[in-house]
């Protein structure tokens, strides 16, 4: 009951239901279009993702934000069906908010990584039916032991830490490559970047995954529209604005030949 | 036993007497609106009595724990499956009020055969804009009023209303924060005396009419030296609803160091001890 602080069970109390109740069956592989990326730098989480949303293969839109806060500690960047996307993102922003201002207390960082599979395990039949499969990389900072983690999922809500780094979407494989590449062999591993240079990398690695794959967003300056880019530390979830952006964008990304 | 009307009348104003009664020893709870949002205080022993609703509302309360909680939980329970379902900007005091907490108090209170709601309830919206803050009251009946700027509960209607005359003598329209505190603090000092005062005199009244203790001073000086002496072993809670906090949440619990740092110096010492 209520008394829990378990706002999703109060919502299912009144009927509610995540997603349609798909039937499990011949459903059509539908692709995750899009590109989100987490990794650790210096001071905490790095979580970014394009901006394209699209339908087969018309863009829909160009100025979607995919790295959704989903309280001041911790993000959700999604890949996937986005009307179930959002509607999980919902669900658990007023969830943890529900859970903090009735029991007094924050919910713990293990318990919002639980309610996070709890909602993917409940949309498995819409993920199997193709209608609303979610491949989430859930980020956030966690007091007990002091520092940013990160944490992906398959579609059937299995969670696995990106001890590192994590990635979702269409473009993925493309960075996924690449992110193991610097992290083994560049310079110096991820996790010591700071945030400039996390930054830039991050803008570089969206941008790999604009070239190779047709449903992610690359940086289009004509139309001021960059990615979007949030850092999770201590302080909380703060976005990097695109006036940050687009100098760093403009000295280190673009290739003057 | 109260199947006649008026045996029923009787029961309910029998009620009120029990209920006023209750009320004598409970401590006052202040808002005011300041320059960045609304400042909740209160001075309580033990139990919390201000809490967050929802993300730009806020509750205080006096009474029985217990009822407070559970009215405390339906105020949380209806904004926020409001506020999923339809969106948060229809989370309003004044629906979760009218629509909500004040038709079921006033139901407990009438069912002369149940317990009532032991529980005086203040409710704190921050408007988008100042102007559309809201500041709402309901009474241990269900009876619910609806102002802006200021408002108080407390043990009777003539100590709220003396509290309240205090808040806007001592009050412009452009507070700061710090103003808005001390003001409260203040404000809740003159009404725990009034308190004080009237349960002492009732217990005279027995023997002399003439109970002549309505001369007590009103500066700062006096109320600071009786929060000095009141507030001993207690906490002074303190929370905000702060137009500028970044985020959706606009709640924040004034912690002791911040409150200390907010406060005149005379008010200082008070809250050292």
């Amino acid at each position: 009951m209520g008394m829990q602080g378990d706002f999703y069970q109060l919502l299912k109390e009144q009927g509610y239901q995540l997603g349609s109740s798909a039937a499990a069956g011949h459903g059509q592989e539908m692709t995750n279009a899009t590109t989100i990326l987490a990794f650790k730098y210096r001071d905490g989480v790095l979580v970014a993702g394009d901006r394209r949303a699209t339908a087969g293969n018309m863009v829909m839109y160009d100025r979607t934000d995919k790295v959704l806060e989903i309280d001041r500690y911790s993000v959700m960047a999604i890949a996937g069906v986005p009307a179930t996307a959002y509607e999980m993102v919902r669900v658990l922003e007023h969830s943890f908010k529900y859970y903090r201002r009735t029991q007094l207390q924050e919910l713990s960082f293990e318990g919002k990584l639980r309610a996070v599979s709890k909602l993917l395990k409940e949309n498995v039949a819409a993920a199997l039916a193709g209608t609303g499969a979610v491949v989430p990389v859930f980020a956030g900072y966690d007091f007990e032991q002091g520092m940013a983690k990160i944490f992906f999922y398959d579609i059937l809500g299995a969670e696995f830490e990106g001890v590192e780094y994590a990635v979702s979407g269409s473009g993925s494989p493309t960075i996924r490559g690449i992110l193991h590449y610097i992290n083994t062999w560049g310079e110096r591993p991820l996790v010591a970047l700071t945030e400039e240079e996390a930054t830039i990398q991050a803008l570089r690695l969206l941008t790999s995954a604009a070239e190779f794959d047709s449903a992610t967003g690359g940086v289009n300056r004509e139309a001021n529209l960059y990615p979007i880019i949030k850092l999770i530390t201590q302080d909380g979830v703060r976005v990097v604005p695109d006036d940050r952006l687009k100098p760093l964008f403009e000295s280190k990304v673009v290739r003057h030949v | 036993m109260y199947e006649e009307p008026y045996r029923w009348v009787e029961a309910v104003g029998n009620r009120r007497t029990y209920l006023d009664e209750q009320f004598k020893q409970g401590s006052p709870v202040v808002a005011i609106a300041y320059d960045g949002g609304i400042v909740l205080a209160t001075i309580s022993k033990g139990t919390p009595k201000l809490y967050e609703i929802y993300d730009r509302i806020a509750l205080g309360g006096m009474g029985h724990p217990a009822d407070l909680e559970k009215l405390r939980f339906s105020l949380l329970e209806m904004s926020h499956t409001e506020g999923f379902n339809r969106s948060p900007s229809d989370v309003t005091g004044a629906r979760l009020v009218k629509y909500g907490v004040a038709p079921a108090i006033k139901q407990a209170f009438e069912e002369v055969y149940k317990a009532p709601f032991i529980v005086k309830i203040l409710l704190a919206e921050l408007g988008q804009k100042p102007a559309k803050d809201v500041l709402l009251t309901i009474n241990y009946d269900g009876t619910f009023e609806e102002t802006t700027g200021c408002v108080v509960i407390a043990a009777t209607s003539a100590v709220q209303k003396e509290m309240m005359t205090y808040i806007r003598h001592e009050t412009s329209s452009n507070l700061s924060l710090g103003q808005a505190v001390a003001t409260a603090l203040l404000a809740w000092a003159l009404g725990d005396r009034a308190q004080r005062l009237a349960s002492a005199d009732s217990e005279r009244s027995n023997d002399t009419e003439t109970a002549g203790s309505k001369v007590s001073p009103t500066d700062t000086a006096a109320l600071s030296a009786y929060l000095r002496e009141y507030i001993a072993e207690k906490t002074v809670e303190c929370a905000v609803l702060d137009r500028n906090q970044p985020g959706s949440s606009k709640y924040r619990a004034l912690a002791s160091d911040e409150l200390r740092r907010l406060l005149p110096a005379g008010l200082q010492a008070a809250l050292v001890s």
